[in-house]
């Protein structure tokens, strides 16, 4: 799997996390993620509250 | 009693820099030079990841937060793109959503209306400017003990951008987009 592939997984699984209204997490950049990538530990991430999109 | 909602509740306002700091490190806060006293972050993020577009944001407390109106999106943050600007994107997609729905008012019944999903318009100094819809109001919390922090309004605002542009790539549908059930 390339570079290019991965990065398109990734999206996909996002995508269908955030459709199921899986917890998902932003990092200080900014970028949302899953619990699961979160790849540096001493970076806190904050949990994006559930709620419905007005 | 004080107007101004840093002077009323200075915890809270220790709180919101405080999370900030925690969670965003790189956003600065400031005052409107409008003389209204309101607060706002100023900071850029990248939701889509490194490969992603960077977002410049201002977040703007009003000056009763925390407050939730029944209508009012976002509660008492609002959430301005600096850049890309929403109203520049929104006028590029609107031909394109008329050509899809045939009309104008189709595009207003199917909440396309502003041109872009689930945001909003406001005047913001002398301009009319186009907000992020981060959450519906019930889910703003309010209260003494807890109520929603910038830090929180500015995740909402992330996983916002990230639905945004993936509805902008074609990757989710209008109805999905729409729905807004994340």
């Amino acid at each position: 799997m390339d570079n290019n592939d991965i990065i398109a997984a990734r999206r996909r699984a996002l995508q269908e996390a955030l459709h199921r209204g899986d917890t998902v997490v932003v990092s200080p950049t900014g970028q949302v993620e899953l619990p699961s990538e979160s790849s540096d530990p001493t970076q806190p991430r904050i949990s994006v509250p559930q709620g419905k999109l007005a | 009693m004080a107007f101004y909602w840093y002077q009323r509740d200075p915890e809270l306002y220790r709180a919101e820099v405080q999370a900030m700091n925690k969670f965003f490190p790189s956003f600065t806060i400031h005052q409107l030079p409008d003389g209204s006293g309101r607060l706002y972050w100023r900071g850029k993020v990248q939701p889509s990841g490194p490969d992603g577009m960077v977002w410049d944001l201002m977040l703007i407390y009003k000056n009763d937060h925390p407050h939730a109106g029944a209508d009012e999106y976002g509660g008492s943050i609002q959430i301005l793109p600096v850049q890309p600007r929403l109203k520049d994107i929104a006028q590029r997609m609107m031909p394109l959503l008329e050509e899809t729905y045939g009309s104008y008012d189709n595009c207003v019944a199917h909440g396309f209306g502003l041109g872009l999903p689930h945001i909003y318009r406001d005047n913001f100094g002398r301009n009319e400017e186009y907000f992020i819809c981060t959450a519906d109001p019930k889910y703003f919390k309010t209260g003494m003990t807890r109520s929603t922090s910038a830090a929180s309004s500015l995740s909402w605002a992330c996983k916002w951008i990230v639905l945004c542009e993936m509805w902008l790539n074609g990757e989710i549908s209008d109805d999905v987009a729409m729905e807004g059930n994340y």
